[in-house]
């Protein structure tokens, strides 16, 4: 099936973009879902060293030449937002849930690279609370594919015909915390500012009750980043699965658990205090 | 029980840059990390423990209390590597090349990593001592009117940060101003200053011309070369600056004195015999070290040529005189520190120094320096240069440190 592919000259600003996309609540309520064919596409994205350097001190990596592949994530999410955020998309934002992301780094991307980057949105199924579907990224350098991810969004309510399948589940590591993290009231903010993503349920108190939480809650990615950078030394070339049980809400204190596997692989989770987990994750060698 | 030798094995550092540009964002721990995978990456030390890990930094936060330890457990080194910061201002770097050599020729380690990092852009601003005062008062306080009575302590003067100050603590004068009076009192002149830095700008650039730093830098943040050379630079104008330090006949200037810069470096050191078991190259021995610190406070002596009191008993010790080197290596903390140094060394009856084998491939006034990541950068140098020159051949390194101090040290191919 041939996609339309639109290139974008710049990144959308994600603050004009999230509040069509947080409003479209209203618009698309009750229409029968069917995901737009068509593909984001960035030709040469340049990195900014600052704004590298801001995300590594909220997501404790240390700042080098080879960047996290979760930041390679953050340089493609505002075109994930601005393809969400169009009239053909068949979900509003405020109602769509992150459940799960797998990213592969293909082999370690200096910040001095230039991404080509293409996001397009795919495979959408039943789900016993509505429809799930795949925002699916990749980033080539020259020409080589360098990392590809893919998150999986449930969009509550949605009518998606079929009958939904077994949601896939990973196990936590069987072992105790050897980390607690303590998350500051305004980490939200931190994060929003370096990642773009600036939905209010992440900034406020205020903010976040009016889609109806109690105080706000710190955004998946951030979680999935620190869990990375709290394994130390990473591969040179992985996979990442992880999976988003419950949201953490700010101020926070959790803890994480890792343990080795084969292959210089993790399991890893973040717990609260009742080691109920908030996220599980898989690191292992990335799939050729 | 055969002598054992300790061997430079090679370097790494990232190009160095003025404070406050390309590497503004990153910390000291960033830095010192980023010298440090690159360093593994070269040798092939990816999940290997190394038996230390040696590095300070001069400008540091008190987070950094285990700097070293905590870059290396952001690297891939093994874990279970040790880790040791120490700090000798800017002698830091050598100080910690000499830590990691004796500990070798000890037998106490067979393999090491030493050298240093320094970020002026990440350095520590503090409280005011005021402010520092009620604040562990009011941590104290029990009741609201011991709180209150500590806040009220509080004047809005107190309120501004302390930023850290270049200047001597028993002088109260900055190191440029220091070395503006050992400049007058060894009559050193501007011309031979501007010579100087234009010759270690030249001297700098063709070894990058060379790619003499091919096997001793990696890139970092989008830098590639030292960010300070200027290798289009000439005499007239280097003879055209304002001058920045002194009062009567002002000889210093911004180009005859080093700037402040970001930059971390490291040394790779080994048992010799561990050395060639494992392939690495044997580039030079770590033969002998010395330190000494002048009576600078009362003025009586300079502030920064304590090194002219160390070589003497360096080269006493190992019977050699000034002129058994193929290559000095004289830190250019300023031009006229260097200059000073070789009219005292030959003040006090050692012979002339041959100008043509001092800081060949450029030093400090062209690279930068970082102050802890100097001692790094010289012996990583130095140590390619002998290898290059052949057995036998010999270099001194000398550098001067705030407080008065110097450390020396003599290597051999």
């Amino acid at each position: 099936m041939a996609r339309d592919v639109v290139e974008l000259k710049e990144l959308p600003d994600v603050s004009k973009v999230l509040v069509k996309a947080l409003t479209g609540a209203v618009t698309k309520k009750g229409r029968r879902a069917e995901l737009p064919n068509r593909s984001y596409l960035m030709t040469s994205h340049e990195q900014d060293v600052a704004r590298l350097a801001e995300y590594c001190r909220v997501t404790g990596f240390t700042l080098r030449d080879e960047v996290p592949a979760t930041w390679l994530h953050v340089q493609t999410f505002p075109m994930q937002a601005a393809l969400m955020a169009e009239d053909a998309f068949p979900f509003s934002l405020a109602g769509l849930v992150h459940v799960t992301n797998t990213m592969t780094l293909h082999r370690p991307v200096k910040v001095g690279e230039k991404l080509r980057m293409l996001v397009r949105a795919e495979n959408l199924q039943p789900h016993a609370k509505g429809g799930t579907f795949d925002m699916v990224g990749e980033i080539h350098a020259g020409d080589e594919l360098v990392w590809s991810g893919s998150s999986n969004y449930l969009a509550s309510g949605a009518k998606v015909a079929g009958e939904p399948g077994e949601p896939v589940r990973l196990q936590a590591p069987e072992v105790a915390p050897s980390q607690q993290w303590r998350l500051p009231p305004d980490l939200g903010r931190q994060y929003a500012k370096v990642s773009g993503d600036s939905n209010p349920i992440h900034l406020y108190p205020l903010t976040a009750k009016v889609f109806g939480f109690p105080r706000p809650i710190i955004h998946g990615m951030w979680t999935h980043a620190k869990a990375l950078s709290s394994l130390g030394a990473l591969p040179e070339a992985y996979e990442v699965k992880v999976q988003f049980a419950k949201p953490i809400l700010l101020p926070g204190k959790v803890g994480f658990a890792a343990a080795e596997g084969q292959d210089g692989g993790w399991g890893f989770a973040v717990v609260n205090k009742a080691g109920k987990p908030h996220l599980v994750g898989e690191l292992g060698p990335a799939a050729s | 029980m055969n002598p054992r030798n300790a061997v430079v094995v090679g370097g790494n550092r990232t190009p160095f840059v003025k404070a406050g540009g390309k590497y503004a964002m990153a910390s000291a721990q960033d830095l010192l990390t980023a010298a440090l995978d690159g360093l593994i990456a070269r040798f092939g030390l990816a999940g290997q423990q190394v038996d230390e890990v040696v590095a300070g930094a001069v400008l540091k936060h008190t987070r950094d209390f285990n700097l070293t330890r905590e870059a290396v457990l952001g690297s891939s080194l093994s874990n279970h590597t040790p880790a040791c910061d120490l700090q000798q201002a800017c002698g830091t770097g050598l100080e910690a090349v000499v830590y990691v050599a004796n500990k070798i020729k000890l037998g106490q380690a067979d393999v090491g990593i030493a050298g240093g990092v320094d970020s002026a852009s990440d350095a520590p601003i503090v409280v005011t001592e005021p402010l520092r005062k009620a604040l562990l008062a009011l941590s104290r306080a029990r009741s609201l009117p011991q709180k209150l009575s500590a806040l009220g302590k509080i004047r809005p003067a107190d309120l501004m940060p302390v930023p850290p100050a270049v200047v001597e603590p028993r002088t109260g004068l900055s190191m440029g101003e220091s070395q503006a009076m050992t400049t007058k009192k060894w009559a050193v002149t501007r011309e031979e200053q501007d010579q100087l830095a234009y010759e270690s700008h030249q001297k700098l650039a063709k070894a990058w011309d060379e790619g003499f730093f091919d096997d001793l830098v990696t890139p970092y943040l989008k830098v590639a070369k030292d960010g300070i050379l200027r290798p289009e630079t000439t005499m007239e104008a280097l003879g055209k600056l304002r001058t920045v330090f002194g009062k009567d006949d002002p000889t210093m200037t911004a180009g005859n004195s080093t700037a402040l810069s970001d930059g971390a470096a490291l040394v790779l050191l080994a048992e010799e015999e561990h050395a060639r078991a494992k392939g690495w190259p044997v580039l030079a021995k770590v033969i002998d070290a010395q330190v000494a610190a002048s009576d600078y406070v009362t003025g009586s002596e300079d502030l920064l040529m304590a090194p002219a009191r160390a070589i003497p008993e360096l080269l006493k010790r190992n019977n050699l005189s000034l002129q058994d080197f193929d290559y000095y290596e004289f830190h250019e903390a300023f031009a006229s520190t260097v200059l000073a140094t070789l009219k005292s060394l030959e003040g006090q009856g050692l012979s002339a120094v041959d100008r043509d084998k001092v800081n060949v491939k450029g030093s400090s006034l062209a690279a930068g320096h970082p102050f802890a990541a100097t001692g790094g950068r010289i012996v990583a140098s130095l140590a390619k240069m002998l290898a290059d020159k052949g057995p036998g051949s010999r270099g001194l390194i000398s550098i001067c440190a705030a407080g008065g101090q110097g450390v020396v040290a003599i290597l051999e191919a």
